[in-house]
């Protein structure tokens, strides 16, 4: 059964956890799982939609599939920041002002979108606002995050895209920072994601989510995969097993199926 | 008969792969240079013309103008980083891209390199954007060492991309290839892409076969070119048979006329 745990002394530390206590690599389970999800889909498919669907993390996060209209552009913008200080974090950078650091690092990869046009849009005012949210995000997320050392071989920002039912199903995911590899005779990657906002009950199947799809993309299963809030600084850490995987699956048949009767 | 294979990215599939490539090795002679030759010679040229297999899979569409990115340096640095690693395994990952990133930093400061090149981008940038471009290519470098790291039999990164000029035809084409598996009188090219694969992948794919066969010194084929999607978990490959070379060929000329269409249309 796998246990939340919280409030880690190291996020490194907990993410790595105890070496000698790490179960041997699974690299069995991957074509199980894709198997249950498409039977699972196949079950109540009746015919392939147009376009295809598309899942994400925060389409499990709302139990009604639609977008979260509170989630407003200033919340978005400050996720966004937030994920490119992570980036910068796992290559060592030094960083000296959060906010500019974080919204240089941004504008060199958007060339345009909604977001961008809000930023371009903001006055004064506003930009203190978010350097300042920016900035203390950022400095729950340091304390806790530490350095991090290259021989963990720290992946930010990492993308996942698997086809199901003939490429009319993609399950999409980034996961903002990976570390430890797929070799090896024991399980070593553990998966993070950090988050703005409180934890709450669709963190933990986006934990769950960020697993099956990393299995699903890379046939290992990861050793860990956890949840860090910048707002609060809590973080919950789940240890990747058979359980967690088919619970996850369960999840996103769930989810698909709401999907396809909204639509 | 053209062929295609569609696997999971498993490191097991990934060696299955590898190891059943064909037997037969195919080699393009002078008189198929010529023949290819005198087919772009045909198609006219407003101005020298770069083919790939991007603009074959996009069916000759113009892309949008080339500018420098965290995305568009990742690979260049990421593959010289993983050269360098290998020449030097007691260096990190990371530290080969810093590394790399210096050398570059180097060149422009030395005056070497050229204005828009990417040495001089990197040289402009503020030390948190260079900072986003080594997470980017530290990503690429990772993902490929563990691919590459799975391979069971020996394997190169590749030094460059295959360039084949044709000539008085004013186009150069260029064949993608990122690493090179020696197998026992044959090699296996591996092309590695973001993203997941789309229907036109295939004859990206033999583009970048036919492309490596001609830049070929002796023109032999590679017994297999495999394009992997780690994104996606999916990989790819065509072999390098005399009708898959001529697949490529064809769409790579097919491109060309649809470049000049679009060209023509555009001036009209």
């Amino acid at each position: 059964m796998p246990t939340l745990t919280d409030s880690p002394r190291n996020v490194m530390e907990a993410l790595r956890g105890d070496r000698s206590r790490r179960p041997r690599t699974d690299v069995t389970s991957a074509p199980g799982l894709r198997a249950m999800l498409e039977d699972g889909i196949f079950d109540f498919w009746t015919s392939a939609p147009a376009t295809p669907v598309i899942v994400r993390a925060s389409s499990l996060c709302n139990a009604n599939a639609s977008t979260d209209i509170a989630l407003s552009n200033h919340a978005r913008l400050r996720g966004v920041l937030i994920n490119q200080l992570v980036r910068l974090f796992s290559v060592g950078a030094t960083i000296t002002s959060a906010f500019d650091d974080a919204f240089r690092a941004w504008r060199l990869e958007v060339n345009g979108g909604e977001l961008y046009e809000y930023a371009q849009r903001l006055d004064g005012d506003d930009l203190a606002r978010l350097a300042t949210d920016v900035t203390s995000h950022y400095v729950t997320l340091s304390r806790a995050l530490g350095t991090i050392p290259a021989q963990f071989q720290p992946r930010s920002a990492v993308r996942a895209s698997v086809m199901l039912s003939g490429g009319t199903i993609l399950l999409r995911d980034v996961i903002d920072l990976m570390v430890g590899t797929t070799l090896g005779q024991v399980a070593n990657v553990a998966l993070f994601d950090v988050t703005t906002s409180p934890l709450g009950a669709g963190a933990e199947r986006s934990m769950r989510y960020h697993a099956l799809v990393q299995t699903l993309r890379s046939g290992v299963v990861p050793l860990r995969t956890s949840v860090f809030s910048s707002a609060t600084g809590e973080m919950w850490t789940l240890d990747v097993d058979a359980e967690l995987l088919r619970r996850s699956v369960v999840d996103v048949l769930e989810t698909i199926r709401a999907m396809v009767q909204h639509t | 008969m053209t062929t295609f294979i569609h696997r999971r990215a498993g490191v097991s599939e990934l060696n299955d792969l590898i190891e059943s490539a064909p037997d037969e090795i195919v080699t393009l002679d002078d008189d198929h240079r010529r023949s290819l030759g005198a087919r772009f010679r045909a198609v006219p040229a407003s101005g020298h013309r770069r083919i790939d297999a991007w603009n074959v899979e996009r069916a000759g569409e113009p892309a949008h103008a080339f500018r420098w990115s965290p995305a568009t340096t990742r690979r260049t640095l990421g593959n010289a980083a993983l050269r360098r690693l290998l020449r030097d395994p007691l260096c990190g990952v990371l530290d080969a891209i810093n590394r790399e990133i210096d050398d570059q930093l180097m060149r422009d400061v030395a005056g070497y390199a050229p204005r828009a090149s990417m040495a001089s981008w990197l040289a402009s940038l503020h030390e948190s954007e260079l900072a986003l471009v080594r997470a980017d290519a530290t990503n690429w470098a990772l993902q490929m060492h563990e691919i590459a790291l799975g391979i069971e039999l020996p394997w190169r990164v590749c030094a460059s991309d295959a360039f084949y000029d044709i000539a008085r035809a004013r186009t150069t084409l260029r064949g993608r290839q990122d690493l090179e598996v020696t197998l026992p009188d044959r090699r296996v090219l591996l092309r590695i892409r973001s993203g997941s694969p789309g229907k036109s992948s295939g004859p990206g794919l033999r583009s970048d076969l036919t492309i490596a066969t001609l830049s070929h010194p002796h023109g032999v084929a590679p017994a297999r070119m495999i394009g992997l999607w780690p994104e996606s978990g999916v990989c790819l490959g065509v072999d390098g048979t005399m009708s898959d070379l001529r697949a490529g060929a064809r769409d790579l000329v097919r491109t060309a006329v649809a470049q000049q269409r679009q060209r023509q249309q555009v001036a009209a």
